[in-house]
Protein backbone atom coordinates (compact mmCIF):
# COMPACT_ATOMS: atom_id res chain seq x y z
CA UNK A 1 0.00 0.00 0.00
CA UNK A 2 1.35 3.39 -0.95
CA UNK A 3 2.19 5.62 1.98
CA UNK A 4 -0.16 8.57 2.36
CA UNK A 5 1.17 11.32 4.61
CA UNK A 6 -1.09 12.32 7.47
CA UNK A 7 -0.23 15.93 7.97
CA UNK A 8 -2.55 17.16 10.66
CA UNK A 9 -5.44 15.62 12.61
CA UNK A 10 -8.95 16.85 13.13
CA UNK A 11 -12.30 17.30 11.44
CA UNK A 12 -12.55 21.07 11.67
CA UNK A 13 -12.22 23.31 8.60
CA UNK A 14 -9.05 24.67 10.22
CA UNK A 15 -7.58 21.18 10.37
CA UNK A 16 -8.48 20.61 6.71
CA UNK A 17 -6.91 23.95 5.72
CA UNK A 18 -3.76 23.13 7.68
CA UNK A 19 -3.51 19.81 5.85
CA UNK A 20 -3.91 21.66 2.56
CA UNK A 21 -1.11 24.09 3.38
CA UNK A 22 1.23 21.36 4.51
CA UNK A 23 0.57 19.15 1.52
CA UNK A 24 1.03 22.04 -0.92
CA UNK A 25 -2.29 21.22 -2.55
CA UNK A 26 -3.27 24.88 -2.70
CA UNK A 27 -5.89 26.64 -4.74
CA UNK A 28 -4.53 29.33 -7.02
CA UNK A 29 -6.62 32.46 -6.68
CA UNK A 30 -4.72 35.11 -8.63
CA UNK A 31 -1.81 35.54 -10.97
CA UNK A 32 0.76 38.16 -10.08
CA UNK A 33 3.48 38.43 -12.71
CA UNK A 34 7.05 37.29 -11.99
CA UNK A 35 8.32 40.84 -12.56
CA UNK A 36 5.88 42.22 -9.99
CA UNK A 37 6.91 39.62 -7.40
CA UNK A 38 10.57 40.50 -8.00
CA UNK A 39 9.79 44.21 -7.62
CA UNK A 40 7.94 43.70 -4.32
CA UNK A 41 10.78 41.55 -2.98
CA UNK A 42 13.20 44.33 -3.89
CA UNK A 43 16.40 42.29 -4.12
CA UNK A 44 17.09 42.92 -7.80
CA UNK A 45 15.55 44.97 -10.59
CA UNK A 46 13.00 42.98 -12.61
CA UNK A 47 14.69 41.61 -15.71
CA UNK A 48 18.21 42.09 -14.35
CA UNK A 49 20.69 39.22 -14.27
CA UNK A 50 20.95 37.15 -11.13
CA UNK A 51 24.10 38.11 -9.22
CA UNK A 52 26.00 35.03 -8.08
CA UNK A 53 28.16 34.10 -5.14
CA UNK A 54 29.96 31.23 -6.85
CA UNK A 55 30.33 29.85 -10.38
CA UNK A 56 27.68 27.39 -11.60
CA UNK A 57 28.11 23.99 -9.97
CA UNK A 58 28.70 22.35 -13.36
CA UNK A 59 31.82 24.50 -13.83
CA UNK A 60 33.10 24.10 -10.29
CA UNK A 61 34.08 20.46 -10.42
CA UNK A 62 32.43 19.15 -7.29
CA UNK A 63 34.14 16.56 -5.08
CA UNK A 64 33.17 12.92 -5.36
CA UNK A 65 30.37 12.77 -2.80
CA UNK A 66 27.51 10.23 -2.68
CA UNK A 67 25.08 12.77 -1.24
CA UNK A 68 25.80 15.26 -4.01
CA UNK A 69 25.21 12.48 -6.51
CA UNK A 70 21.89 11.64 -4.91
CA UNK A 71 20.52 15.15 -4.50
CA UNK A 72 19.82 17.22 -7.59
CA UNK A 73 20.66 20.86 -6.87
CA UNK A 74 17.85 23.41 -7.11
CA UNK A 75 18.05 25.78 -10.12
CA UNK A 76 19.31 28.58 -7.85
CA UNK A 77 22.00 26.42 -6.27
CA UNK A 78 23.08 25.06 -9.66
CA UNK A 79 23.50 28.60 -10.98
CA UNK A 80 25.30 29.87 -7.85
CA UNK A 81 22.68 32.48 -6.88
CA UNK A 82 22.80 34.59 -3.75
CA UNK A 83 20.67 33.66 -0.75
CA UNK A 84 17.70 36.02 -0.53
CA UNK A 85 14.50 36.12 1.49
CA UNK A 86 10.84 36.97 1.53
CA UNK A 87 8.98 37.59 4.73
CA UNK A 88 5.26 37.72 5.38
CA UNK A 89 3.13 39.10 8.18
CA UNK A 90 -0.26 37.48 8.69
CA UNK A 91 -3.02 39.12 10.64
CA UNK A 92 -4.55 37.26 13.57
CA UNK A 93 -7.96 38.31 12.21
CA UNK A 94 -8.40 35.10 10.21
CA UNK A 95 -5.51 35.48 7.80
CA UNK A 96 -5.32 32.35 5.63
CA UNK A 97 -1.80 31.39 6.75
CA UNK A 98 0.12 31.75 9.97
CA UNK A 99 3.89 31.64 10.54
CA UNK A 100 3.97 27.98 11.58
CA UNK A 101 2.01 26.85 8.57
CA UNK A 102 4.04 28.94 6.13
CA UNK A 103 7.08 27.20 7.64
CA UNK A 104 5.52 23.74 7.39
CA UNK A 105 4.59 24.51 3.79
CA UNK A 106 8.15 25.68 3.05
CA UNK A 107 9.90 22.83 4.84
CA UNK A 108 7.75 20.15 3.22
CA UNK A 109 7.27 21.55 -0.28
CA UNK A 110 10.21 23.83 -1.09
CA UNK A 111 13.63 22.37 -1.71
CA UNK A 112 16.71 24.17 -0.45
CA UNK A 113 14.89 26.69 1.71
CA UNK A 114 15.35 27.82 5.29
CA UNK A 115 12.06 28.82 6.92
CA UNK A 116 12.20 30.99 10.02
CA UNK A 117 9.16 31.11 12.28
CA UNK A 118 8.50 34.05 14.53
CA UNK A 119 5.42 35.12 16.44
CA UNK A 120 4.27 37.80 14.03
CA UNK A 121 6.17 37.15 10.83
CA UNK A 122 7.63 34.32 8.84
CA UNK A 123 10.70 34.44 6.68
CA UNK A 124 11.90 31.97 4.05
CA UNK A 125 15.45 32.16 2.78
CA UNK A 126 16.65 30.38 -0.33
CA UNK A 127 18.68 30.89 -3.49
CA UNK A 128 17.37 33.91 -5.36
CA UNK A 129 15.58 32.27 -8.27
CA UNK A 130 14.19 29.60 -5.93
CA UNK A 131 12.81 32.07 -3.40
CA UNK A 132 11.18 34.05 -6.20
CA UNK A 133 9.36 30.91 -7.30
CA UNK A 134 8.33 30.04 -3.73
CA UNK A 135 7.16 33.59 -3.07
CA UNK A 136 5.02 33.57 -6.19
CA UNK A 137 3.28 30.42 -5.01
CA UNK A 138 2.52 32.06 -1.69
CA UNK A 139 1.26 35.31 -3.24
CA UNK A 140 -0.85 33.63 -5.91
CA UNK A 141 -2.46 30.94 -3.80
CA UNK A 142 -4.98 30.80 -1.01
CA UNK A 143 -2.12 31.15 1.49
CA UNK A 144 -2.37 34.90 1.04
CA UNK A 145 -5.21 37.36 1.36
CA UNK A 146 -3.71 40.68 0.22
CA UNK A 147 -5.58 42.63 2.92
CA UNK A 148 -4.59 40.36 5.81
CA UNK A 149 -1.13 39.20 4.71
CA UNK A 150 1.59 41.50 3.49
CA UNK A 151 5.17 40.94 2.41
CA UNK A 152 7.13 42.87 5.01
CA UNK A 153 10.89 42.62 5.18
CA UNK A 154 11.16 45.00 8.12
CA UNK A 155 8.89 46.99 10.44
CA UNK A 156 6.43 44.13 10.48
CA UNK A 157 4.26 45.40 13.35
CA UNK A 158 0.57 44.80 12.78
CA UNK A 159 -0.28 41.10 12.95
CA UNK A 160 -1.90 41.28 16.38
CA UNK A 161 -3.51 44.70 15.99
CA UNK A 162 -7.06 45.53 15.09
CA UNK A 163 -7.70 46.05 11.40
CA UNK A 164 -8.05 49.44 9.78
CA UNK A 165 -11.47 50.82 8.92
CA UNK A 166 -11.17 49.49 5.37
CA UNK A 167 -10.31 45.98 6.59
CA UNK A 168 -6.57 46.21 5.89
CA UNK A 169 -3.97 45.05 8.39
CA UNK A 170 -2.18 47.98 10.05
CA UNK A 171 1.13 48.85 8.43
CA UNK A 172 3.09 51.77 9.76
CA UNK A 173 5.02 52.06 6.48
CA UNK A 174 1.85 52.00 4.35
CA UNK A 175 3.25 49.45 1.91
CA UNK A 176 -0.17 48.38 0.70
CA UNK A 177 -3.33 50.33 0.08
CA UNK A 178 -6.89 49.54 -0.90
CA UNK A 179 -7.55 51.04 -4.32
CA UNK A 180 -10.83 52.61 -5.37
CA UNK A 181 -11.41 49.59 -7.64
CA UNK A 182 -11.45 47.27 -4.62
CA UNK A 183 -8.01 45.78 -5.29
CA UNK A 184 -5.07 45.90 -2.90
CA UNK A 185 -1.99 47.60 -4.32
CA UNK A 186 1.61 47.43 -3.21
CA UNK A 187 2.96 51.00 -3.34
CA UNK A 188 6.28 50.03 -1.74
CA UNK A 189 8.52 46.99 -1.71
CA UNK A 190 8.84 44.75 1.32
CA UNK A 191 11.28 47.08 3.09
CA UNK A 192 9.29 50.28 2.46
CA UNK A 193 11.10 51.65 -0.61
CA UNK A 194 8.54 53.19 -3.03
CA UNK A 195 7.93 51.21 -6.23
CA UNK A 196 8.02 52.79 -9.70
CA UNK A 197 4.41 51.75 -10.23
CA UNK A 198 1.77 50.34 -7.94
CA UNK A 199 1.37 46.59 -8.14
CA UNK A 200 -2.05 44.99 -8.06
CA UNK A 201 -2.09 42.15 -5.51
CA UNK A 202 -5.71 41.20 -6.11
CA UNK A 203 -8.99 41.62 -4.31
CA UNK A 204 -9.24 41.03 -0.58
CA UNK A 205 -11.34 38.10 0.57
CA UNK A 206 -14.68 38.69 2.24
CA UNK A 207 -15.01 38.04 5.96
CA UNK A 208 -16.92 34.82 5.27
CA UNK A 209 -14.20 33.71 2.87
CA UNK A 210 -11.36 34.37 5.34
CA UNK A 211 -13.28 32.54 8.07
CA UNK A 212 -13.56 29.58 5.70
CA UNK A 213 -9.94 29.58 4.50
CA UNK A 214 -8.07 30.47 7.68
CA UNK A 215 -5.65 28.17 9.50
CA UNK A 216 -6.17 30.06 12.77
CA UNK A 217 -8.27 28.62 15.56
CA UNK A 218 -10.29 31.43 17.08
CA UNK A 219 -13.11 31.23 19.59
CA UNK A 220 -15.18 33.59 17.39
CA UNK A 221 -14.76 31.27 14.40
CA UNK A 222 -13.71 27.64 14.94
CA UNK A 223 -12.25 26.94 18.36
CA UNK A 224 -9.36 24.57 19.00
CA UNK A 225 -11.54 21.82 20.43
CA UNK A 226 -13.98 22.09 17.54
CA UNK A 227 -17.65 23.02 17.87
CA UNK A 228 -18.94 22.03 21.28
CA UNK A 229 -22.73 21.68 21.21
CA UNK A 230 -25.33 19.62 23.04
CA UNK A 231 -24.89 16.94 20.38
CA UNK A 232 -21.12 17.07 20.22
CA UNK A 233 -19.46 17.18 23.63
CA UNK A 234 -16.11 15.68 22.69
CA UNK A 235 -13.04 17.60 21.61
CA UNK A 236 -11.80 17.61 18.06
CA UNK A 237 -9.00 15.17 17.27
CA UNK A 238 -6.62 18.10 16.75
CA UNK A 239 -6.81 19.01 20.42
CA UNK A 240 -6.76 15.39 21.56
CA UNK A 241 -3.57 14.81 19.55
CA UNK A 242 -2.00 17.91 21.05
CA UNK A 243 -2.85 16.74 24.59
CA UNK A 244 -1.37 13.36 23.73
CA UNK A 245 1.89 14.95 22.54
CA UNK A 246 2.20 17.11 25.64
CA UNK A 247 1.50 14.19 27.92
CA UNK A 248 4.11 12.01 26.22
CA UNK A 249 6.80 14.67 26.13
CA UNK A 250 6.18 15.51 29.79
CA UNK A 251 6.43 11.86 30.83
CA UNK A 252 9.44 11.32 28.61
CA UNK A 253 11.17 14.30 30.20
CA UNK A 254 10.48 13.02 33.73
CA UNK A 255 13.67 11.53 35.13
CA UNK A 256 13.37 11.03 38.91
CA UNK A 257 16.93 9.87 39.71
CA UNK B 1 -8.08 70.04 28.85
CA UNK B 2 -11.09 72.30 29.05
CA UNK B 3 -12.72 73.12 32.34
CA UNK B 4 -12.52 72.84 36.07
CA UNK B 5 -15.57 71.59 37.85
CA UNK B 6 -16.90 71.01 41.36
CA UNK B 7 -18.65 67.75 40.43
CA UNK B 8 -17.01 64.33 40.65
CA UNK B 9 -15.24 63.63 37.34
CA UNK B 10 -15.55 60.26 35.61
CA UNK B 11 -13.08 58.57 33.29
CA UNK B 12 -14.10 56.43 30.34
CA UNK B 13 -12.34 54.56 27.59
CA UNK B 14 -13.66 54.35 24.03
CA UNK B 15 -12.34 51.23 22.35
CA UNK B 16 -13.44 50.94 18.70
CA UNK B 17 -13.38 47.53 17.02
CA UNK B 18 -11.17 48.95 14.25
CA UNK B 19 -8.47 51.58 13.97
CA UNK B 20 -9.80 55.01 13.05
CA UNK B 21 -8.78 56.95 10.00
CA UNK B 22 -7.61 60.48 10.84
CA UNK B 23 -10.84 61.94 9.39
CA UNK B 24 -13.03 59.62 11.47
CA UNK B 25 -11.00 60.33 14.60
CA UNK B 26 -11.31 64.07 14.05
CA UNK B 27 -15.03 63.79 13.43
CA UNK B 28 -15.53 61.68 16.58
CA UNK B 29 -13.46 63.95 18.80
CA UNK B 30 -15.26 66.99 17.40
CA UNK B 31 -18.62 65.46 18.30
CA UNK B 32 -17.39 64.57 21.79
CA UNK B 33 -16.04 68.08 22.26
CA UNK B 34 -19.34 69.63 21.21
CA UNK B 35 -21.24 67.33 23.59
CA UNK B 36 -19.46 69.16 26.43
CA UNK B 37 -18.26 68.20 29.88
CA UNK B 38 -14.71 67.44 28.80
CA UNK B 39 -11.84 67.70 31.24
CA UNK B 40 -9.16 65.68 29.48
CA UNK B 41 -8.74 63.70 26.26
CA UNK B 42 -5.98 61.30 25.36
CA UNK B 43 -5.70 59.43 22.06
CA UNK B 44 -3.55 56.32 21.86
CA UNK B 45 -2.53 53.88 19.16
CA UNK B 46 0.43 52.46 17.27
CA UNK B 47 3.08 54.90 16.11
CA UNK B 48 3.04 56.30 12.57
CA UNK B 49 6.70 57.01 11.82
CA UNK B 50 7.62 59.88 9.55
CA UNK B 51 10.51 57.89 8.07
CA UNK B 52 11.36 54.21 7.61
CA UNK B 53 12.98 53.26 10.94
CA UNK B 54 14.84 50.07 9.99
CA UNK B 55 16.28 48.16 7.06
CA UNK B 56 17.67 49.09 3.66
CA UNK B 57 15.13 51.90 3.29
CA UNK B 58 16.01 53.49 6.64
CA UNK B 59 15.45 57.23 6.60
CA UNK B 60 13.18 57.32 3.55
CA UNK B 61 10.13 59.49 4.22
CA UNK B 62 6.77 57.79 4.76
CA UNK B 63 4.65 60.38 2.98
CA UNK B 64 1.36 58.80 4.08
CA UNK B 65 2.20 59.58 7.72
CA UNK B 66 3.18 63.19 7.20
CA UNK B 67 1.00 66.25 7.67
CA UNK B 68 -1.71 64.39 9.54
CA UNK B 69 -3.48 67.04 11.55
CA UNK B 70 -6.08 66.55 14.24
CA UNK B 71 -8.15 69.70 14.49
CA UNK B 72 -10.22 70.06 17.60
CA UNK B 73 -11.89 73.26 18.77
CA UNK B 74 -9.45 76.10 18.34
CA UNK B 75 -6.40 73.83 18.32
CA UNK B 76 -4.64 71.57 15.85
CA UNK B 77 -2.30 68.77 16.87
CA UNK B 78 -0.02 66.75 14.68
CA UNK B 79 -1.42 63.21 14.67
CA UNK B 80 1.45 60.81 15.26
CA UNK B 81 -0.50 57.62 16.01
CA UNK B 82 -3.20 55.53 14.40
CA UNK B 83 -6.11 56.21 16.72
CA UNK B 84 -7.17 52.99 18.41
CA UNK B 85 -8.19 54.04 21.89
CA UNK B 86 -9.53 57.26 23.40
CA UNK B 87 -9.43 58.08 27.09
CA UNK B 88 -11.74 60.77 28.35
CA UNK B 89 -12.22 62.49 31.65
CA UNK B 90 -15.66 64.04 31.91
CA UNK B 91 -16.95 66.51 34.45
CA UNK B 92 -19.63 64.13 35.65
CA UNK B 93 -21.48 60.96 34.86
CA UNK B 94 -24.27 62.75 33.03
CA UNK B 95 -22.02 63.42 30.03
CA UNK B 96 -21.39 59.73 29.30
CA UNK B 97 -24.61 59.39 27.32
CA UNK B 98 -23.54 62.29 25.08
CA UNK B 99 -20.24 60.55 24.35
CA UNK B 100 -22.03 57.32 23.59
CA UNK B 101 -24.37 59.10 21.20
CA UNK B 102 -21.41 60.80 19.51
CA UNK B 103 -19.75 57.39 19.00
CA UNK B 104 -22.93 55.90 17.58
CA UNK B 105 -23.27 58.78 15.13
CA UNK B 106 -19.65 58.69 14.01
CA UNK B 107 -18.36 55.12 14.12
CA UNK B 108 -19.63 52.76 11.43
CA UNK B 109 -18.51 49.68 13.40
CA UNK B 110 -18.92 48.38 16.97
CA UNK B 111 -17.14 49.98 19.90
CA UNK B 112 -16.87 49.50 23.66
CA UNK B 113 -17.15 52.19 26.27
CA UNK B 114 -15.83 51.30 29.68
CA UNK B 115 -15.79 53.37 32.80
CA UNK B 116 -12.65 52.92 34.85
CA UNK B 117 -9.71 54.66 36.48
CA UNK B 118 -7.43 55.59 33.59
CA UNK B 119 -5.17 58.53 34.40
CA UNK B 120 -2.77 58.22 37.28
CA UNK B 121 -3.29 60.59 40.16
CA UNK B 122 0.18 60.85 41.66
CA UNK B 123 3.33 61.89 39.78
CA UNK B 124 5.44 58.92 38.72
CA UNK B 125 9.23 58.84 38.44
CA UNK B 126 8.83 59.70 34.74
CA UNK B 127 6.69 62.68 35.69
CA UNK B 128 9.30 63.76 38.20
CA UNK B 129 11.99 63.57 35.52
CA UNK B 130 9.75 65.45 33.11
CA UNK B 131 8.12 68.13 35.20
CA UNK B 132 10.24 68.33 38.37
CA UNK B 133 9.06 68.00 41.97
CA UNK B 134 6.09 70.31 41.55
CA UNK B 135 3.52 69.75 38.84
CA UNK B 136 1.76 73.02 38.06
CA UNK B 137 -1.47 71.48 36.83
CA UNK B 138 -2.13 67.91 37.95
CA UNK B 139 -4.51 67.33 35.05
CA UNK B 140 -1.42 66.96 32.90
CA UNK B 141 -0.52 63.67 34.64
CA UNK B 142 -0.94 60.68 32.36
CA UNK B 143 -1.61 62.74 29.25
CA UNK B 144 1.79 62.66 27.61
CA UNK B 145 3.95 59.64 26.93
CA UNK B 146 7.15 59.58 29.06
CA UNK B 147 9.22 60.12 25.92
CA UNK B 148 6.70 62.54 24.35
CA UNK B 149 7.16 66.28 24.20
CA UNK B 150 4.61 68.34 26.06
CA UNK B 151 4.83 71.23 23.60
CA UNK B 152 4.25 68.94 20.64
CA UNK B 153 1.76 66.40 21.98
CA UNK B 154 -0.44 68.44 24.29
CA UNK B 155 -2.99 71.12 23.48
CA UNK B 156 -5.12 73.25 25.78
CA UNK B 157 -8.62 73.69 24.42
CA UNK B 158 -10.86 76.62 25.13
CA UNK B 159 -14.24 76.15 26.76
CA UNK B 160 -16.17 77.55 23.81
CA UNK B 161 -16.83 74.06 22.29
CA UNK B 162 -16.41 75.52 18.84
CA UNK B 163 -19.69 77.50 19.11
Amino acid sequence: MAYKPQYYPGNTSIGANRRKHMSGDLEKLRDISDADIVAIMGHRAPGADYPSTHPPLAEMGEPDCPVRQLVTPTPGAAAGDRIRYSQFTDSMYNAPAIPYWRSYWGAINCRGCDPGTLSGRQIIEARERDIEEYTKVQMDSEMTDPALATMRGCTVHGHSLRLDEDGMMFDMLARTELGSDGNVYYAKDQVGIPLDKKINAGKPMSEAETAKRTTIFRCDNISFGGPCTAESRSFDEGLVALHHMWERRSKWGFRPE
Amino acid sequence: MVTKSDTEPVQIEIFPRKFLKPATAECLLGEIYRAGGLVRIMVQGPNLPKAVPYGPGKGLPVEENRDLLLKLGDQALELRVKVGRIWLELESEEYIEGVKAACERTLPFPFDIKRKRLFHTKPTVSDYAKYGSKVEDERILGLVDPKGKKERDLAMLSDSRGD
